[in-house]
């Protein structure tokens, strides 16, 4: 049979693994609304008994390491869905701008000046002498070709903006991919020596959140607690205590900057992530537009000179270019300029008297004719309208779905992880209550020892 | 055990609230505009189609306003050749008197000069201009196409050419809006001021009168046969006036259906997220200020 001794070392080592879980109680508590926090667990663990006699008795309790309680799985869920909401919100940063370019409905757009310009010549076959008809064509050629010059301007500026975030996320990556290094050294030390690395995972675990929405990536555990990230298409970010710097290089051709590690540029493959909607939106959303609007403006150019051409001015000359015309459509719209200032040189007529309008109908009827890829200029541009319309649609339905499923995951990791004050209140009672049990013990430990001492006197 | 359920409500209250803000914020801009597109991506293909049907729009409108003018050019053009009309009436009814034989030359004469000045006005509004241009010139419109010029079989030389000009009146019909000036009245087929230059060589000639008159009334039946054309055009013009008018209220009505709002919808529409955003904010109060286990450990 034990000792009271034994029996008081029993109580308070009750008591102190139950102030304790008192205090880990008191850390979920109080971080209740830390974002990324994972509750900790409290593990009480028996003591090894011993033998007395025959008899074995228990030697009390132990507060034993504290657990977080996390899921890695659904960790790695919610950076996967993370990847994908930054890439559309970024992706569709971009495209709102380029789509209010064109918001026909605001009144914006290129249909405006385009019929005005096809209106003006149909007015001028009314009367091809009359000067202000004349003076109102050119206007409108002007008009036009300034709102394609606008729109192509804008749209490159936006490019020039959307590049300036990449090689802002690109510095970004590399802080957090630091960061995640040399966490990945505290979490494998703490857990090399049995220690719970909880906090420090916690913090890890945020910064690869905050990486994932830089950039699509893939994590691998190296399996003593630290992690391994690369991006989706294989370039190492992190491996244990080592980061992986990512660099950006201006392209030449594109004058805009690519995304290299170690030397390998692996700017096409980057998918997900901010990185990845800017990326999509500067290299290939962005230049989509670009291409057709200087489509549109090569191939009205080109028609319009032709058939000016063909005709004849006020003076009886032979017609000349109405447009500047461009080497080739690369860049035309933005180059897009009216090339003569008399209304006198606009080829109305189609025999060289002033009052023949032949010519004039014959520039107002380009707009009914597949003068652009196959398609009329005002069809092809209501197709512009739809492509761009429904690239942003598209992406805005896909951010709702992913919107959803991050909801959920979170809602599951708060589940898993989430501090419930219910819980923790409950589980302050059931500390409280032990320990001022074991105080009630220590008392009548101390009654029995008072009793055996007073026996001897 | 039971399930352990997210303890942090927030997120999902704020989700919420942020949903029906965005469903009110939608139904007050479409009501304020009136379009249920208000961006391209609401609906990229009535937003497409929106564009289409505003170049229409906008075609019918220049149609209208080119249609408005072309009816007062063929209206003025029209009356002009109405004075022609009554002038040759007169020249013919002047030609008969003059072959009349009890008319003595002075009065012959007189006659004669009676037509010359009918001759002298049907000229002058055979080089009618409307805002500057002449109508009869063909294609020529900055040169007088008639004079008088005794050189010419006919003594008129025509300087006009015989190229006229058609104009689009609605998307995809055109018509020919002039004939050439040689057309109507130095007409192989009945040369009016040929056959008045030739009544009056007659009348002070005293020869060939009976020849003159014929030649005069074949000449004027000629006239009034070229000068249907310019009725034709003006009914055409009127017609199609109509149709564009037509034409651009069933545009309106199209758009309407396109991109129009439906504001009993929309109406309801913001009610709903209204009540909605309501009922959730109350309870997001409830939720979050409701006590826990916590609040009770005194």
């Amino acid at each position: 049979m034990g000792s009271l001794f034994a029996t008081l070392g029993i109580t308070l080592g009750a008591m102190e693994a139950d102030r304790g879980a008192v205090e880990i109680t008191s850390n979920n508590i109080a971080n209740v609304n830390t974002t990324g926090y994972s509750r900790e667990q409290v593990n009480l663990s028996e003591n090894a008994p011993v033998e007395i006699g025959n008899i074995l008795f228990g030697t009390g309790v132990t507060l034993g390491q504290t657990t977080s309680v996390r899921d890695n799985l659904l960790e790695q869920r919610l950076d996967q869905e993370n990847q994908s909401a930054s890439q559309l919100n970024s992706f569709l940063g971009a495209m709102s701008q380029v789509q209010s370019l064109f918001n026909e409905t605001a009144g914006s757009g290129l249909q405006s000046p385009l019929s005005a310009f096809f209106n003006s010549l149909t007015q001028l076959s009314t009367d091809p002498s009359n000067s202000s008809y004349r003076e109102g064509v050119l206007t409108a050629g002007q008009n036009l070709a300034s709102a394609l010059r606008q729109d192509s301007s804008n749209l490159q500026a936006l490019q020039g903006n959307t590049d300036l975030s990449v090689v802002q996320s690109v510095n970004q990556v590399n802080q957090l991919t630091q960061q995640i290094a040399s966490l990945n050294v505290q979490v494998s030390g703490l857990e090399s020596i049995g220690k719970d690395p909880g906090a420090f995972l916690d913090q890890r675990t945020q910064l690869v959140r905050q990486l994932s929405g830089l950039i699509d990536i893939s994590e691998t555990s190296a399996g003593n607690g630290s992690l391994t990230i690369a991006t989706t298409s294989g370039a190492v970010l992190v491996d244990g205590s080592q980061s992986f710097e990512l660099s950006t290089q201006v392209n030449p051709n594109t004058t805009y900057h690519d995304v290299f590690s170690n030397g390998v540029d692996i700017t096409p493959n980057i998918t997900g992530g901010s990185l990845g909607g800017s990326i999509q939106a500067r290299d290939q959303a962005i230049p989509g537009v670009l291409n057709q609007l200087d489509t549109l403006g090569y191939n009205l150019e080109t028609s319009f000179n032709t058939q000016s051409r063909a005709g004849f001015d006020a003076n009886g000359t032979a017609g000349v270019n109405f447009f500047t015309q461009p080497a080739s459509a690369a860049g035309a719209a933005s180059s897009i300029a009216v090339a003569i200032s008399d209304p006198n040189l606009v080829a109305a007529s189609s025999d060289g008297t002033v009052g023949s309008n032949g010519n004039a109908l014959a520039l107002a009827n380009l707009q009914n004719q597949a003068i652009v890829s196959g398609q009329t200029p005002i069809n092809y541009y209501s197709n512009l309208v739809f492509q761009v319309g429904n690239q942003v649609s598209q992406a805005q339905s896909e951010q709702t779905a992913v919107g959803l499923v991050q909801q959920q995951l979170t809602d599951q990791r708060g589940a898993v992880s989430g501090v419930s004050l219910d819980e923790e209140a409950v589980n302050l009672i059931r500390y409280q209550s032990a320990y001022e049990a074991s105080a009630n013990v220590v008392n009548v430990v101390n009654q029995l020892l008072t009793t055996t001492i007073n026996m001897t006197q | 055990m039971s399930v352990r359920i997210n303890p942090d409500p927030a997120p999902d209250l704020l989700a919420a609230i942020a949903l029906n803000r965005q469903a009110q914020s939608t139904a007050l801009q479409q009501i304020s505009t009136g379009r249920i597109v208000n961006r391209l991506s609401d609906n990229p293909a009535a937003a497409s189609q929106d564009v289409l049907n505003h170049v229409q729009s906008n075609q019918d409108d220049q149609f209208l306003q080119n249609n408005s003018f072309l009816q007062s050019q063929a209206a003025s053009t029209d009356s002009t050749l109405s004075s022609v009309v009554t002038a040759v009436t007169q020249a013919i009814s002047l030609g008969v008197e003059g072959a009349n034989g009890t008319l003595s030359d002075a009065n012959r004469q007189a006659v004669a000069e009676q037509v010359s000045g009918i001759r002298d006005q049907v000229l002058g509004l055979a080089n009618q201009t409307f805002q500057g241009n002449y109508l009869f010139a063909g294609t020529a419109t900055s040169t007088q196409p008639f004079v008088l010029d005794a050189t010419q079989p006919d003594g008129v030389k025509y300087n006009g050419n015989t190229n006229v000009n058609s104009i689009q009146i609605s998307s995809g019909q055109s018509i020919q809006i002039n004939l050439p000036g040689s057309q109507i009245f130095t007409n192989p087929a009945g040369d009016v001021l040929g056959a008045l230059n030739g009544l009056i060589t007659a009348l002070q000639t005293n020869t060939g009168l009976p020849a003159a008159n014929t030649n005069l009334d074949q000449a004027f039946t000629e006239f009034t046969t070229q000068r249907v054309f310019y009725g034709n055009a003006l009914k055409q013009l009127q017609s199609s006036q109509t149709s564009l008018n037509s034409d651009k209220l069933q545009l309106a009505t199209q758009e309407n259906t396109l991109v129009g709002v439906d504001l009993a919808t929309s109406i309801t529409n913001l009610e709903q997220a209204s009540t909605a955003t309501n009922a959730i904010l109350s309870a997001t109060n409830q939720i979050l200020s409701t006590l826990n286990l916590l609040n009770y450990l005194k």
